[in-house]
Parts: C-alpha cells; structure tokens; sequence
C-alpha cells in the first residue's frame, strides 16, 4: 500500500466517523431520545477517533498518528463495554431505543471494535510510512478535505447540541428535555 | 433509568460541552496548525475523557428495573 492509497483510505475513515456521528444525531432529532453522559462519552470517543486520520491526511501516515485512533479506539470500547455490562441483567429493557436489535452503546462498542480491527490492518502496511518528508504538510485532494471539514462540523454541531442539551450545569443523568431551550422558554 | 451522585459537586458542569469544543479545537489545529501542538493537545483531550468516565464510573449507581 503506498502513501497516496493509505491517505485516501484515512479519508474513508473519516466519511466513516462521519457517518457515525451524523447516525447519532439522526436518531437523537427523529426519536427524541437524548443522550446520557455515558453516551455522551462514547460520541467523544469517536470524534477523538477522528484526530489520527486528519493527521495522516494532512501530514501523510504516520505510526503515531495511528496510535492516537488505537487509544481513543481502546478507550470507547471500554466505555461502551460499560454501559453494556450495567444492563447485562436478564429482563433489564436497556437504555434507550435498540436499533435492528442493539442499542446504541452495542453498536458502539461493534463500531469501536471495527476500528481497533481496521487500524491494526492499515499499520500492516510499511510502504506507507516511506519517504514521509519529515511530517511535512501534503496536498490533500477535494474527497480528502471535503471528509475533514464533516468532521469538523459534525463535532462543532455536538457542542452545540450538548450545550443546549446539558445548558449551562452538569448533564442529567437521564435526560428527558433540552435544558438550555427550558431556561429560554 | 440512572440515579448518580455527583461527588464532585458542581466540578464537573459543563465537562460534555467543554469536551467536544476541546475536540473541536484539536481538529482545527490538527488541520491548520502544527503536528506536534495537535498530539499534545489530544493527549490532554483523550486524558481529560477518561478523567470524566473515571468520575461517572465511581458514582453512586442505582438502576430501576
């Protein structure tokens, strides 16, 4: 695998980080369904995810970079694994809606695993780490920078939506309604 | 469906919100600023979410079935 086929692999990734987030937000607007802190974790987790691609795309593969998504990777799926442990009682309805059969912290913790899988696939790969220039910048192409600003968006629109959520004190534990939008109202 | 106790009080308002716009940041300087400022500040990020999960983790945790 060369540099330019890992780089565009990387900006896959962030179409997929991308999508991941904007799965949440869809279900989060549709069903009304808030998330909890812990939910709120793993979201966190997954646009940390998001940093080593960026990196790799704007500075070309590096070993490090990879290891900043393993990390982040590592610590979302031990999050996730959590939330799924506190429900993992026969008869316990778990928290929130299930989608085809999961809820969203098991699908998480699926999303984190694939991850931590596809990372350790992508550091297989040498050639991709030869001739680096020195962690100088590259020119990234349009699909490369078009995946990066979604990226960015999507994590700039978290804050908002977590503030409006959460307002201005600590999240509830079980939120219901948009604490910010109350105090407007 | 969650009953915690916050045992840090009021140490931890706004610690999500705080947490994506860190994020946010780190993106911007990872895009446009420089390597080494955008993996030092996502250690301190990464750091800083296992700080918030550590503090959840050990609250005191009540399910309803």
């Amino acid at each position: 695998m060369n540099r330019s086929l890992a780089i565009t692999l990387n900006a896959l990734g962030l179409y997929g980080v991308a999508f991941v987030l904007a799965a949440a937000f869809a279900a989060q607007l549709s069903l009304g369904e808030l998330p909890c802190p812990l939910c709120l974790l793993q979201r966190i987790q997954f646009a940390l995810l998001a940093i080593g691609p960026i990196l790799n795309v704007r500075y070309g593969p590096h070993p490090s970079h990879y290891a900043c998504s393993l990390l982040a990777a590592a610590a979302g799926a031990a999050f996730a694994m959590r939330q799924i442990l506190l429900h993992i009682m026969p008869g316990d309805p778990g928290y929130g809606s299930a989608l085809l059969g999961y809820h969203y912290y098991s699908w998480a913790f699926i999303g984190f695993a694939v991850a931590i899988v596809l990372i350790a696939g992508m550091l297989l790969f040498d050639r991709q780490f030869e001739a680096d220039g020195g962690a100088k910048p590259v020119e990234a192409g349009a699909f490369a920078r078009i995946a990066v600003w979604l990226v960015i968006a999507l994590t700039a629109l978290n804050v908002l939506a977590t503030l409006a959520e959460c307002g201005f004190g600590a999240c509830a534990d079980n939120p219901v309604e948009y604490e910010l939008l109350k105090r407007l109202k | 469906m969650y009953t915690t106790v916050d045992s840090l009080g009021g140490v931890t308002t706004m610690e999500f919100t705080a947490l994506f716009l860190a994020i946010t940041v780190v993106m911007f300087v990872a895009w446009k600023g420089t390597r080494t400022l955008a993996l030092a500040l996502f250690g301190a990020v990464l750091l800083a979410s296992v700080a918030t999960y550590l503090h959840h983790a050990t609250d005191v945790l009540k399910l309803s079935f």
